[in-house]
C-alpha cells in the first residue's frame, strides 16, 4: 500500500514531537505535545468544523468563480492572437498586484460579507487555471483538425469535440496548483477580516495563548488541503482515464 | 458504402484537377519556393500517387487539393468546384501519416466523428469488420499498435462515403510488416469501392502496387518530373510484386526520380554536371 510508509513517517513523527516536549518539559503555549493538540481537537470539534465550513465556502467559491471566468477568457484568447495580446496584460497585473493591499478595496465593493473573502480565493487561483487553459485550448492534434476542417466542422464543432476536451489535462493541472492556493487565499482574507472562518479561530487562540488550538486549527486546515486534493485527483482520474493511456502509449 | 451525393461533375470531367500551382511559405529572407507550376488532372475512381524526395512539396499539394491550403498562385477544382465546396459537400476523407485520432474517444467513436460531421449514417462496426478491427470497438487509440490506429484512421476517413480519398504518407509511421499487411488490405478495400485517391508517399514499391498512375516530383521546389501509367492487372495483391512488369514499372519511377535528383543539383550548382 502506498499509504503506509507516508503514515509510518506521520507517527515516528508525532512520537519523537511528544517526547521532546515531555522530556524537555516545554511549556505548552510555545509548543503543545500532539496528545494535547489532539485532546483540543476531540473537546470541541464543531467549533473547528464550523470555521473549516466558512473557509471552504470561501476558498471553493473562489476557486469556482475564477475556474468559470478564467476559462471563458481563454476560449476567447485561444481564437484570437489579438485579443490573447489584449487581454494577457491586465490579467498578469492581477496575478502580480499583492492581494493584501487590495484587500481594503475589496472590502468598499463587496461589503463585510463572504464575497470579499471569496474574491481574495479567486484573485489567487484565476491567473493559473487562465494560462493553463489558454495553453490547454491550443494544444489540439493538428492532424484530427485537418480531418475535423475536411469535413467542413464548424467553429462549434471543433470546439466541443477537439479544443474542450484537450483542454482538460491542462484544466486539472490548473486545478491542482489552485486548491492550496484558494485555502491560503481564504485564510488570508479572514485574517484581515477576523470575522469568520479558520482564519478567525487562529487568531482567536493566538490571542489566548491557546497554542492547542493554534495546533488544531493548522492540522484541520492540512486535512482540508490534502481531502480537497484528494478530490480532485478522484475526478481527473475518472474524467481522464485516456490521458494516462495516451501519453504512455 | 453510403450513397455518394453532392457536388455533380459532369461526365468524364476530371474529379482533381491542379492547373499552374504554385507555393512559396514565407520564410526568413524572402518565400520558400515548395511547388513550382504543378499541373496534374485525376480522373474519377483513378489512384493516383505522388512520389518524390522529403520535402518537395508533395504534401503542400496535397493540403491544396484538400482546401487546407490556399496556394500562393494557380487553381485547385474538385468534383467541378472548389476546395472548399467539396468540404462542404463532405466529399473528402483524409488520412495523414500520424492517425490524429481523440484519444478519449473508442475505436468506434473515432469513427463515428465522420458521420457526426457529415450527418450521414453507417454501419460503423460492419466498417471496422471490414478494415479489421473487428472485436476493437470499445478500446481506446492509446491501447492500439500503430498499425491498429492507422486501421481506425482509414475507417474514420471512409465511413461517411467520401468520392475523394486523400493520403499522405499514410504508413510511413508503420513497420515494415503492418505496412505490407495495410498495403494488401487497401488493395482489397479499393479495389472493391473505386473511389478516386490521391495518395503520397516515398516508396516507390508501394506506389507501384497500389496506383493506375504514379506521379514523380522534382525535389523542391517541386514540380511534375514524370507520370507513369501503371498497367498491371487487378485485381493485385502481393504476388504481383513479383512479375518482371512490376519489377520494371518500379525501375522506371527510380529513374526518374533520380533523373530529377540529379537535374535539381546540376542546376542549382553548375559545376558538379561537368
Amino acid at each position: 500500500m502506498v499509504v503506509v510508509p507516508p503514515l509510518v513517517v506521520a507517527v515516528v513523527l508525532l512520537a519523537a514531537w511528544e517526547a521532546w516536549v515531555r522530556l524537555r518539559e516545554v511549556r505548552a503555549y510555545i509548543l503543545p505535545p500532539p496528545s494535547a493538540v489532539f485532546e483540543a481537537l476531540r473537546d470541541d470539534p464543531t467549533r473547528y468544523l464550523e470555521a473549516l465550513g466558512e473557509t471552504l465556502v470561501s476558498a471553493v467559491g473562489g476557486l469556482v468563480v475564477a475556474s468559470v471566468i478564467a476559462f471563458a477568457l481563454a476560449v476567447v484568447m485561444a481564437h484570437s492572437r489579438v485579443l490573447e495580446r489584449a487581454l494577457y496584460p491586465p490579467a498578469l497585473l492581477v496575478k502580480v498586484t499583492p492581494i493584501v493591499a487590495v484587500y481594503p478595496l475589496l472590502l468598499i465593493w463587496f461589503g463585510f460579507g463572504v464575497w470579499p473573502r471569496i474574491a481574495v480565493a479567486a484573485l489567487i487561483t484565476f491567473f493559473p487555471m487562465l494560462v493553463n487553459a489558454v495553453v490547454g485550448l491550443r494544444a489540439i492534434d493538428p492532424r484530427a483538425l485537418d480531418v475535423m476542417r475536411v469535413l467542413d466542422a464548424s467553429r462549434a464543432q471543433i470546439f466541443w469535440r477537439l479544443r474542450l476536451p484537450s483542454s482538460l489535462p491542462y484544466v486539472f493541472a490548473a486545478l491542482r496548483i489552485s486548491v492550496p492556493l484558494s485555502l491560503i487565499g481564504a485564510v488570508v482574507a479572514e485574517f484581515l477580516s477576523g470575522s469568520a472562518g479558520m482564519g478567525q479561530l487562529i487568531l482567536q487562540a493566538n490571542g489566548a495563548f491557546d497554542t492547542p488550538t493554534l495546533f488544531g486549527a493548522i492540522f484541520v486546515l492540512a486535512a482540508a488541503g490534502i481531502g480537497v486534493t484528494a478530490l480532485v485527483s478522484y475526478v481527473e482520474s475518472r474524467v481522464l482515464d485516456w490521458h494516462a493511456a495516451s501519453t504512455a502509449g | 458504402m453510403i450513397e455518394s451525393n453532392a457536388v455533380s461533375s459532369p461526365a468524364g470531367a476530371p474529379a482533381v484537377e491542379v492547373r499552374g500551382l504554385s507555393h512559396a511559405f514565407d520564410a526568413p529572407g524572402g518565400g520558400l519556393a515548395v511547388l513550382s507550376a504543378v499541373d496534374l488532372a485525376i480522373a474519377p475512381g483513378e489512384f493516383v500517387s505522388l512520389v518524390g524526395p522529403s520535402g518537395c512539396g508533395k504534401t503542400t499539394l496535397l493540403r491544396a487539393v484538400a482546401g487546407l491550403l490556399a496556394p500562393s498562385t494557380g487553381g485547385v477544382e474538385v468534383l467541378g468546384g472548389t476546395p472548399r465546396q467539396a468540404q462542404r459537400a463532405h466529399a473528402y476523407g483524409l488520412v495523414a501519416q500520424d492517425p490524429g485520432l481523440l484519444p478519449w474517444r473508442s475505436v468506434h467513436d473515432n469513427v463515428r466523428l465522420g458521420l457526426e460531421l457529415t450527418g450521414r449514417q453507417a454501419d460503423v462496426p460492419a466498417l471496422l469488420g471490414r478494415v479489421g478491427l473487428g472485436g476493437f470497438e470499445r478500446y481506446r487509440p492509446g491501447e492500439l499498435s500503430g498499425g491498429m490506429r492507422q486501421r481506425a484512421a482509414l475507417a474514420r476517413a471512409l465511413v461517411h462515403g467520401p468520392r475523394l480519398l486523400l493520403m499522405d504518407e499514410p504508413f510511413g509511421a508503420l513497420d515494415e510488416l503492418s505496412r505490407e499487411a495495410m498495403r494488401v488490405e487497401l488493395l482489397r478495400l479499393w479495389e472493391a469501392e473505386r473511389i478516386t485517391v490521391l495518395f503520397v508517399t516515398h516508396a516507390v514499391r508501394e506506389a507501384v502496387l497500389l496506383s493506375d498512375r504514379v506521379v514523380v516530383m522534382s525535389p523542391r521546389p517541386g514540380r511534375i518530373v514524370a507520370d507513369i501509367p501503371v498497367p498491371l492487372a487487378r485485381p493485385r495483391s502481393e504476388a504481383s510484386e513479383d512479375t518482371p512488369e512490376f519489377l520494371a514499372l518500379v525501375a522506371r519511377v527510380r529513374a526518374s526520380l533520380h533523373a530529377a535528383h540529379g537535374s535539381a543539383r546540376a542546376a542549382s550548382t553548375p559545376g558538379d554536371a561537368l
